[in-house]
């Protein structure tokens, strides 16, 4: 019964989501570069979020499959062009002049 | 009505696949309303003026408490579907239950956290820093919020009616809901809190 209510692969989705969690946590608990700390917050946010999209959110099991996954491609698009267009026009832009 | 008995239960309808799809489509809106928000707090997060900084409030145990109250949720509503689909009632009650309270426990300790900040002197009007801030993890909680009414809505429409075609579709609905709060509560963990507390 416990094997049946928990499937493996839901429980390793689980430890490994809180195994990221804690990976993430090293930019704060050792020195490193700015550079360094976003690209292991990036890995490691982006590895969660595909866990749960693909594993429990269970994307790729329906026959409208590609429609899901170009629905949500296009609104990752959409929220990347909004933040790193908007650091354009207000941060990065700025500090050059 | 039609019904499919070789897809699982919220699938089992041509109705049911469109509603899914629907809030998928409702979910990439959700992207984009918490990418503006995330625009937002990235431009102000260094003017906080005369008000505190991100590293003197940023505190990382309640931090912590919320990451593992939330990703535990998440991880038992998933087990309330693969339940569900096995078509074990009362066990997908019970996660759904434990789904509820352990998102229950992850607003309380946010509204602690937002307590703390306004005794520090850290209010939504203090900084631009704060507006920002307050009004992303604000948007955040209220969509928990409103989660655990629909939650529970859900769970007495089950405990009536029993899995149906309709009940299952949202049940599911709701998970892709839940699930979706956790992704955005990642990137507050790590873009917001982490980020905020890295030491340069």
């Amino acid at each position: 019964m416990m094997k049946q209510l928990f499937p493996k692969q839901h429980v390793m989705g689980f430890i490994f989501s809180l195994a990221l969690s804690v990976v993430a946590l090293a930019v704060i608990t050792f020195d490193m570069s700015y550079k360094m700390g976003m690209g292991i917050l990036l890995v490691t946010a982006l590895a969660q979020a595909s866990v749960q999209l693909l594993l429990f959110m269970h994307i790729g099991e329906s026959e409208d499959r590609r429609t899901l996954y170009t629905n949500i491609g296009y609104a990752l698009f959409v929220g990347v062009v909004t933040i790193l267009g908007t650091l354009f026009t207000m941060i990065w832009g700025y500090q050059i002049r | 009505m039609k019904v499919d008995e070789t897809l699982p239960l919220e699938y089992s309808t041509e109705e049911n696949q469109l509603k899914i799809l629907g809030f998928w489509i409702f979910l990439g809106a959700e992207i984009a309303l918490f990418s503006t928000l995330f625009a937002v707090y990235f431009t102000l997060e260094n003017r906080f003026g005369t008000g505190p900084s991100a590293q003197e409030i940023f505190h990382m145990p309640p931090v912590m408490i919320e990451t593992i109250l939330l990703l535990t949720s998440s991880f038992t509503i998933g087990l309330g579907i693969h339940a569900m689909r096995l078509g074990l009632k009362k066990a997908m009650m019970a996660f759904f239950v434990i789904t509820l309270v352990l998102g229950l426990g992850f607003l309380g300790v946010e509204i602690y956290e937002f307590v703390t900040y306004v005794n520090e002197g850290a209010t939504i009007q203090t900084s631009a820093f704060l507006s920002s801030l307050m009004t992303l993890l604000g948007t955040h909680g209220l969509h928990v919020t409103f989660g655990l009414f629909w939650g529970t809505a859900i769970l007495l429409q089950v405990r009536k009616r029993g899995l149906t075609p309709e009940t299952a579709n949202k049940s599911f609905i709701f998970s892709l809901y839940w699930h979706f709060l956790d992704v955005v509560w990642i990137f507050i963990f790590s873009f917001v809190y982490l980020k905020g507390l890295m030491v340069l």
